[in-house]
């Protein structure tokens, strides 16, 4: 015979299936969720990161063009040498030839620039002569000698491969378009530490940087998100103090991550699209849905421990307790599914599949916080007088004297609430964008050190591109170049530029006898093309592949800057456009572009659509709960305390100036989806209550029923304060705003929310008497 | 009866012997057959070269080619493209010392000479190289005959040539499909230094007068996937060419004929 447990017919199955067929629930849960997260062997996580960019994009576009025609722009610098020793040595030369030779032999190189690849161009005795400027590994001294004039004679091309002190040598290594530079970066570093173990090695490059921070920032996060969990374990016990309970949550947390990166693995075998790789942008996945499973779990456990307190039956006590948590549960996780199912509309293709893959797990979590979690909690035997069941913990005690606080104050605390809303509008408007990643690391660190080095000893590791089109054998094109190219250079952080200009005004001069008076631009474009057909007859004209196109339609100017943030490079190209548009005579189009723009136009990218994300997912859960709440002033109460987290949350990030990126652009995911739960679920308890309690009483008892859990969540969700220790700066600021998310998504709850429903209560319970 | 068995067995050894005889060719030995192979005098044609990148984009040239002593004295001037027309380039190899190579330079009025110390340059922007077009000298490379092979029907010696150190190559070795028949090579296949194929090539000769002169030359850059494809026409042989056309002052004029 069923025993009814609760007076609604699906809630009833529900406990029913925990509480009449234990071990068949709690073996087919476990069951299910080995065979989803068996998807784990088909699990891929990708470290490329231009997979992420939207093709559609404009400076994507221009920037495809570039590589279409030039080849990968994006380099990876190499710079060895010994502090304080000169690098025109037999041995320094030896193993930059052995390091160019090794690399150009890559499958994944296409070209490495470097003095031992270089070719040289001289004038003797009226003979124009293209040679190899290193023209052996092994050199005799007046080789290096010759090398040395050679380079003093062409101060821009020296610039290029040799510090300004003369002690450190560098490789420019230019992989192959649509290579992954994480696996470029790998190989490379594989191949030239060996051979330069005896020198300082400094690596850089937009390049070599993007190929080396994914997998950085996940194995950094990684062992902060183990602390932060332990962290978590230590609060849920402090406060629990059950052993039993805290594993119990842990269960649900660890199940529904098991079942989310399965799910992942096996859409991606099954679809083989590359919006299921596990990308950069994938790594927050894990602590968000820590967060949401760790919030179910412990909703069940507090309220179970409550209920055993009153009633000392553990059948009991599970069936109120589900009976009161199954509706929450469910609605905070449809509609968090529902907000993180916006991100279908995302225009990155990783954001697509996240959004998928983590609805999957919360709808995982909420199978699992329902049926196994109570089935696992009927089968312990509790002891009544364990200190869990019969005493009130520290947040409990809290939660009631902040309750006492918010509901004898109710006025002054919503008004509170609105000036630190206030606040934080004020700030939203000083958000800055910021993805330059030199910045994502503090100084001090390896990488950064290099990047350093390689700003002050050379000519800096950044690039940004003008990709002209018009005809390259014109005088007036290539003046215009030339005049672009001195404008460019005016930047104090642009150490040097070239384009085929300078070939050509470098050619000119060999050809007139090597006078320096004509290291200028032809003024006929006979002459240009004469001086291109003469090269080709001597050089090899692949060697202008990376600055001229096939045609001579399009060429490449190419600037080297020093570190620029992201708002000097946004007024940088805007200067650099305005002289294009107001100075150039000729009808060259050019466009500027650089891996550094498209990645600025891809975080506005992300902002949009993640300002839209937010925008709809409000909407959505207000729309779910005006529905499942019967009113719609229930849904827009149940928006309240979320929007007032997200915007003191991105307003903080002004006041402080910690800069949107791609990473801290995922706070607001966190604060939706952890934000909802908790208004869901003080609202749930204020319905449900307002039926049976005293209207006086009404707030109290809800913030005594739903404060404890919610404050419990939160604190526990702080451990992530972990990633505060990280080396990288965005991971440090979301570990500090991460804990800010979950004080002001708790807290907005169980003030401004709390502090509203007592004003208006009223209004809010008059149609349940 | 035994007249005609031993007539017979003779004949038999006569094809053995032979066909051993012509198996025990050792690779240098077919090499030194094609060196031998009579050459022009002196060569004029019109060239037609067409090369195409890995995007499909094609450069076109057209010219006008004399050359004498198995191209060791060369005169080239540009027809095609217009913008090139009128440059001309003169080379003159030498035995003993670095080759002479000038070029006419009609838009500064200039002869400049230049050079190139490096036999792996290409020629004009083409997948071949100086070394490409040059003669291979006997004494610089190991031949060694690998098993014959068929191309297009055709039967082939096919050899394996190692350049020496003393060569000065850019490859490693070349594969060489050469015609029984005629003696010309009709395949071969480059190797870079790493052991890598770097070019596949495809000739095609015609006869005139006693001998074969190329008609087109395919070059496939099968790592930088580039094409070249060289095509002659109004080829003439020893038609008596002056030795002395090969001199600066004739750069500066394209010859009618």
């Amino acid at each position: 015979m069923q025993t009814n447990y609760s007076n609604h017919p699906i809630r009833n199955w529900f406990i029913q299936q925990s509480l009449d067929h234990t071990r068949r629930t709690i073996i087919i849960s476990i069951i299910a969720t080995l065979i989803m997260g068996s998807g784990l062997q088909f699990f891929v996580i990708d470290d490329d990161m231009m997979k992420m960019l939207p093709k559609n994009l404009e400076s994507r576009i221009a920037w495809d063009m570039v590589q279409e025609e030039f080849g990968s722009t994006e380099v990876i610098f190499i710079s060895f040498g010994k502090k304080g020793q000169t690098v025109f040595h037999p041995n320094t030369f030896a193993a930059l030839w052995d390091i160019s030779v090794e690399l150009e032999a890559l499958q994944e190189i296409e070209e490495v620039q470097s003095i031992s690849m270089t070719t040289r161009m001289d004038n003797y005795d009226g003979f124009m002569e293209i040679d190899d400027l290193q023209p052996d590994r092994n050199l005799t001294e007046n080789d290096i000698q010759e090398i040395k004039g050679y380079l003093e004679k062409n101060p821009n091309i020296k610039d290029r491969f040799v510090s300004q002190n003369e002690d450190y040598l560098v490789a420019m290594v230019q992989p192959f378009e649509g290579i992954g530079l994480d696996q470029v970066r790998n190989e490379l570093v594989a191949v030239v530490d060996p051979i330069l173990q005896d020198y300082d090695i400094h690596y850089g490059g937009s390049a070599y940087i993007t190929g080396t921070i994914p997998g950085i920032i996940r194995d950094d996060v990684q062992s902060l998100m183990k602390a932060g969990m332990l962290i978590m374990v230590v609060i849920l016990l402090l406060n629990l103090r059950s052993v039993p309970g805290v594993a119990m949550v842990m269960m649900v947390i660890g199940l529904s991550l098991f079942a989310m990166m399965g799910f992942l693995g096996w859409v991606y075998r099954i679809t083989g699209s590359d919006r299921y790789l596990f990308t950069l942008v994938n790594t927050s996945m894990p602590i968000i849905l820590l967060t949401i499973a760790n919030s179910d779990g412990v909703h069940v456990i507090t309220k179970f421990f409550r209920e055993m307190r009153l009633k000392g039956d553990v059948r009991n006590a599970v069936a109120t307790t589900m009976d009161s948590l199954l509706v929450p549960i469910f609605l905070t996780s449809i509609t968090t599914v529902a907000a993180f199912l916006t991100m279908i509309l995302s225009p990155l293709e990783p954001m697509i599949g996240y959004g998928i893959a983590i609805s999957a797990g919360i709808t995982w979590a909420w199978l699992i916080s329902s049926l196994m979690l109570p089935a696992v909690i009927s089968l312990k035997k509790w002891d009544l007088e364990s200190k869990a069941i019969s005493m009130a913990s520290t947040f409990e005690k809290l939660i009631d004297r902040l309750g006492r606080v918010v509901l004898t104050h109710p006025k002054y605390i919503f008004l509170l609430g609105l000036i630190m809303v206030m606040v934080g509008v004020l700030g939203f408007f000083k958000v800055t964008v910021d993805v330059n990643f030199a910045h994502f690391f503090k100084p001090g660190t390896e990488i950064r050190d290099s990047m350093d080095f390689m700003d002050e000893e050379m000519t800096g590791t950044m690039d940004v591109r003008a990709r002209v089109e018009g005809d390259m054998k014109d005088p007036n094109a290539l003046n215009d170049m030339t005049a672009l190219q001195d404008f460019m250079e005016e930047n104090e952080k642009i150490s040097l530029s070239y384009s085929i200009a300078d070939v050509v005004k470098q050619m000119h001069r060999t050809v007139m006898d090597d006078n320096p008076a004509f290291e200028t631009i032809p003024e006929s474009r006979e002459k240009v093309n004469n001086l291109f057909t003469m090269y080709s007859m001597s050089g090899d004209p692949e060697d202008f592949s990376s600055m001229v196109d096939y045609d001579y339609n399009a060429g490449l100017i190419t600037a080297l800057s020093k570190i620029m943030s992201t708002d000097e490079i946004f007024s940088y190209v805007g200067r650099v456009n305005t002289y294009i548009h107001d100075k150039l005579k000729s009808d060259l189009k050019i466009h500027v572009t650089g891996m550094i723009v498209v990645f600025r136009d891809m975080v506005l990218m992300i902002i949009k659509s993640s300002a839209l994300s937010i925008v709809f997912s409000l909407l959505v859960i207000g729309i779910i709960a005006s529905i499942f709440f019967k009113r719609i002033l229930w849904g827009l109460l149940a928006v309240v305390p979320l929007s007032s987290a997200v915007i003191l949350n991105f307003g903080l990030m002004g006041h402080f100036h910690i800069s949107l990126n791609h990473i801290t652009a995922i706070l607001s995911s966190i604060i939706i989806g952890v934000g909802v739960d908790f208004a869901v679920h003080y609202i749930a308890q204020f319905r449900r209550l307002s039926r049976t309690v005293d209207k006086n009483k009404l707030s109290r008892e809800v913030m005594d029923d739903v404060g404890y859990p919610i404050i419990l969540d939160a604190g526990s969700n702080m451990g992530f304060g972990a990633l505060l220790f990280s080396a990288f700066l965005p991971i440090q600021y979301i570990g500090g705003l991460m804990v800010f998310a979950m004080l002001s998504t708790s807290l907005g709850t169980l003030t401004i929310l709390s502090a509203l429903t007592e004003l208006l209560k009223k209004r809010l319970i008059e149609r349940y008497r | 009866m035994q007249l005609h068995k031993g007539y017979k067995m003779k004949q038999l050894t006569i094809v053995i012997l032979f066909g051993s005889f012509l198996f025990s060719q050792t690779g240098i030995e077919i090499a030194k057959m094609m060196d031998d192979r009579p050459s022009p005098i002196d060569m004029s044609n019109k060239t037609k070269m067409v090369l195409t990148n890995a995007k499909g984009k094609t450069r076109t040239n057209a010219m006008i080619s004399k050359s004498m002593d198995a191209n060791k004295k060369q005169i080239i001037w540009f027809l095609e493209p217009k913008d090139d027309k009128g440059v001309a380039f003169l080379k003159i190899e030498h035995d003993e010392k670095d080759d002479e190579m000038r070029m006419w330079l009609p838009a500064f009025k200039k002869v400049r000479r230049i050079s190139s110390k490096k036999k792996g340059d290409s020629f004009m922007g083409s997948d071949l190289s100086y070394e490409d077009m040059s003669s291979r000298e006997l004494n610089e490379n190991d031949y060694n005959r690998l098993n014959d092979d068929v191309v297009e029907g055709m039967e082939c010696y096919l050899i394996e040539i190692v350049p020496r150190k003393v060569a000065k190559s850019s490859y490693s070795k070349h594969l060489t499909w050469i015609e029984k028949s005629t003696l010309v090579a009709v395949k071969e296949e480059s190797y870079d230094k790493r052991g890598k194929l770097e070019k596949r090539k495809e000739f095609k000769f015609q006869k005139l007068k006693n001998y074969y002169v190329i008609e087109r030359v395919f070059v496939e850059d099968v790592q930088k996937k580039h094409t070249t494809e060289v095509m002659f026409s109004d080829v003439q042989v020893d038609s008596g060419i002056d030795k002395n056309l090969f001199q600066e002052k004739n750069l500066k004029r394209i010859p009618r004929d």
